[in-house]
C-alpha cells in the first residue's frame, strides 16, 4: 500500500529530520510510528498523505505517485485516504456534521448515501448533540473526534492518525482505542499511527517505525524563503543540517 | 557584482511571482475542466456565497459611490464648460469618464478593498489550522473547492458591479442634468447611446474578465503562501492590495491603449 524510498524531509523551520528512509507497508498492514515531540512523526505522515512536499526521495500509495508528483492530489479519486489531525484540520466555516459529510458529497456520493454515512459515524463517536456545531464551539476532544468520524465516514482504504489519544479523557481515550483495534482488524483498511508512546496503544499488533529524538540545534536556523503550498510550485529548501536521522523496524512492545 | 545582485533579486521574485500566477491559473482551469457532476453542487454552493460576500454585499456600497461619482462628474463639467453649451456634451462626458474609465477601474478597486482581503485573510487563516491540507488529503481538491468558486464568484460578482455601477452613475449624471438644464431622461439617454460603441462594451467585458483574474489570484498566492504564524496574515493583505491594484491599474492601461490608442 505505501512504498518509499530514499525519503529525505525537513522540519518547518529547514533542519533536517529524515534521510534515507525506505519503508514498505502492504495492504491491510498497521504500522506505529514512534518517537519523542520534535522527531518528525507528524512531517512523516504528512508527507505520506501528500499534503508536505519531501526534500528528496519518492512516495507511492497503492501504486500511485505521491512523491515527485502532485501530492495528495493524484490520489484523489483513486484511493480513499482518511487522515485524523494532532490539531486542527477541521473547516472553520462548516459545522461538525457538514464537515464529516464535505468529503462525501466531493466523491459524488448521492444525498441520502451521504447523510447515513456521517449520521452514522458523528452517532459512533458520540457527537450527535454537537453535530450542528462549528468546531470552535465544541471542546478540544469533540474535535478530534470530528476528525475520527470524518475518517470514518470515507470508509477508507489508507488511515492516517496522528496522535489520535493526545489530550483524551479516560472515556474519549477507549472509544478512540475501540476505532482503531476496528481499523487495525481490517484486512481492507491500512493503518498508520503516529504516537509520542508506543505503550499508549497496547495490544495493537503492529510493525513499529522509531525516529530517533531530534537534537537542539547549535543555531537559528535559516528559514526557508518563500513556502507555498505542497500542491502549489516547487518550495526551495536552502538549509540544511548536518545530523542524520536514524529509524528500525521492530515488533511493537 | 553586488549592483547587479541587488538588480537581478527583485527581478527574479517579480518572475517567480509570475510564474506563481500562471501556475495557479492553469492549476484551477485544467482541475476545473475535469470536475465531475457530482462536484458541481459543492462548488456551486460555494461560488453562490462568494457571489454573495462579493457582489450582493458590496452593491450598496457600489452604487451609492457610482451615484454620487456621476452627480459630481456632470456638476464639475458643467462648471467648467457652462459657456460651451456643456449639454451638448453630456453623452460624451458619461461615457467617456465614467463608462468606459472609471466604472470598471472603481469597481476593481471597491472589490480589492472588500473582497481580496477578506479572500488573503481567510486562505491564510486555513492554511495555518491545517484546512487545507485536511481539504487535499480527504480527496477535496483545493483548487476545486477552494480557488475555481472564488474565480468564478469574483468575475459574476464585479461582472454585474460594474453594470450596477454604470448605471448608477447615469443616474446620478441624469438628476445633475435635469436640475441645471432641465433636460428630459428621453435626450439624456439617446446622447449617451449615440457616444457608446461596440468596442466600449468590448473592453468593459476585457477588463472584467482580466480584473476578476488578477483580484483573486493575487488574493489566493498571497493567502496560499502563508505557512508559519498569525502575523503574515496581515502582511499578505497588504500585499494582496498592493499588487491587486498594482496591476489592476496596469491591465486597464494596456486595455486602453489597445482598444483606443
Amino acid at each position: 500500500m505505501i512504498q518509499i524510498r530514499g525519503l529525505e524531509f525537513d522540519s518547518p523551520e529547514g533542519r533536517l529530520l529524515m534521510e534515507g528512509l525506505d519503508l514498505d507497508v502492504r495492504r491491510g498492514a498497521t504500522l506505529l510510528v514512534s518517537g519523542a515531540s520534535g522527531s518528525g512523526k507528524s512531517r512523516l505522515l504528512k508527507v505520506m498523505a501528500g499534503t508536505e512536499r519531501p526534500r528528496r526521495g519518492e512516495v507511492r500509495i497503492a501504486g500511485h505517485l505521491v512523491w515527485p508528483g502532485d501530492g495528495a492530489l493524484s490520489l484523489a479519486g483513486r484511493v480513499r485516504m482518511g487522515f485524523a489531525f494532532a490539531a486542527g484540520g477541521l473547516l472553520s466555516n462548516l459545522s461538525l456534521e457538514d464537515n464529516v459529510a464535505l468529503p462525501l458529497r466531493f466523491l459524488g456520493l448521492p444525498p441520502a448515501e451521504v447523510a447515513r454515512r456521517a449520521g452514522a459515524a458523528l452517532e459512533r463517536l458520540g457527537l450527535q448533540p454537537v453535530a450542528k456545531l462549528r468546531p470552535h464551539a465544541v471542546s478540544g476532544s469533540a474535535r478530534k473526534h470530528a476528525n475520527l468520524a470524518r475518517v470514518l465516514a470515507l470508509e477508507p482504504e489508507l488511515v492516517l492518525l496522528d496522535e489520535p489519544l493526545e489530550g483524551l479523557d479516560a472515556a474519549d481515550r477507549a472509544l478512540t482505542q475501540e476505532l482503531i483495534q476496528a481499523w487495525a482488524g481490517d484486512p481492507a483498511c491500512t493503518l498508520v499511527v503516529a504516537s509520542e508512546e508506543a505503550q499508549a496503544l497496547p495490544g495493537l499488533e503492529a510493525d513499529h517505525l522509531q525516529l530517533a529524538p531530534a537534537p537542539v540545534p547549535l543555531e537559528c536556523p535559516r528559514p526557508s524563503k518563500s513556502r507555498t503550498p505542497a500542491w502549489g510550485s516547487s518550495s526551495s529548501w536552502p538549509w540544511r543540517s548536518s545530523w542524520a536521522c536514524w529509524w528500525r523496524r521492530t515488533p511493537a512492545p | 557584482m553586488v549592483f547587479l545582485a541587488r538588480l537581478g533579486a527583485p527581478v527574479r521574485g517579480f518572475l517567480e511571482f509570475l510564474g506563481d500566477q500562471a501556475h495557479l491559473v492553469l492549476r484551477t482551469l485544467r482541475h476545473g475542466f475535469s470536475l465531475r457532476s457530482g462536484q458541481w453542487a459543492v462548488v456551486g454552493a460555494q461560488t453562490k456565497l462568494q457571489i454573495r460576500f462579493t457582489g450582493l454585499d458590496a452593491a450598496l456600497l457600489v452604487g451609492g459611490t457610482a451615484l454620487l461619482l456621476g452627480a459630481v462628474t456632470l456638476i464639475q463639467a458643467f462648471s467648467q464648460l457652462s459657456g460651451l453649451g456643456a449639454e451638448n456634451y453630456i453623452g460624451t462626458l458619461m461615457v467617456l469618464i465614467i463608462l468606459r474609465e472609471l466604472g470598471p477601474l472603481l469597481t476593481a478597486v471597491l472589490v480589492i478593498g472588500r473582497s481580496s482581503t477578506a479572500i488573503a485573510a481567510e486562505l491564510g487563516a486555513m492554511q495555518l489550522n491545517g484546512e487545507v491540507d485536511a481539504l487535499a488529503a480527504h480527496g477535496v481538491n483545493p483548487y476545486q473547492y477552494l480557488l475555481l468558486p472564488r474565480w468564478l464568484g469574483a468575475l459574476l460578482s464585479i461582472f454585474a458591479l460594474v453594470v450596477f455601477f454604470d448605471g448608477a452613475a447615469l443616474a446620478g449624471g441624469f438628476l445633475v442634468a435635469r436640475l441645471k438644464y432641465g433636460i428630459s431622461w428621453g435626450f439624456f439617454l439617446e446622447s449617451v447611446r449615440q457616444a457608446l460603441s461596440n468596442l466600449d462594451f468590448a473592453a468593459t467585458l476585457l477588463k472584467v474578465v482580466l480584473f476578476a483574474g488578477a483580484i483573486t489570484f493575487h488574493a489566493c498566492h498571497f493567502g496560499l503562501r502563508i505557512r508559519r504564524s498569525q502575523t503574515e496574515i496581515p502582511q499578505a493583505v497588504t500585499r494582496t492590495v498592493v499588487s491587486a491594484l498594482v496591476a489592476v491599474f496596469i491591465i486597464d492601461g494596456l486595455v486602453a491603449a489597445l482598444f483606443y490608442f
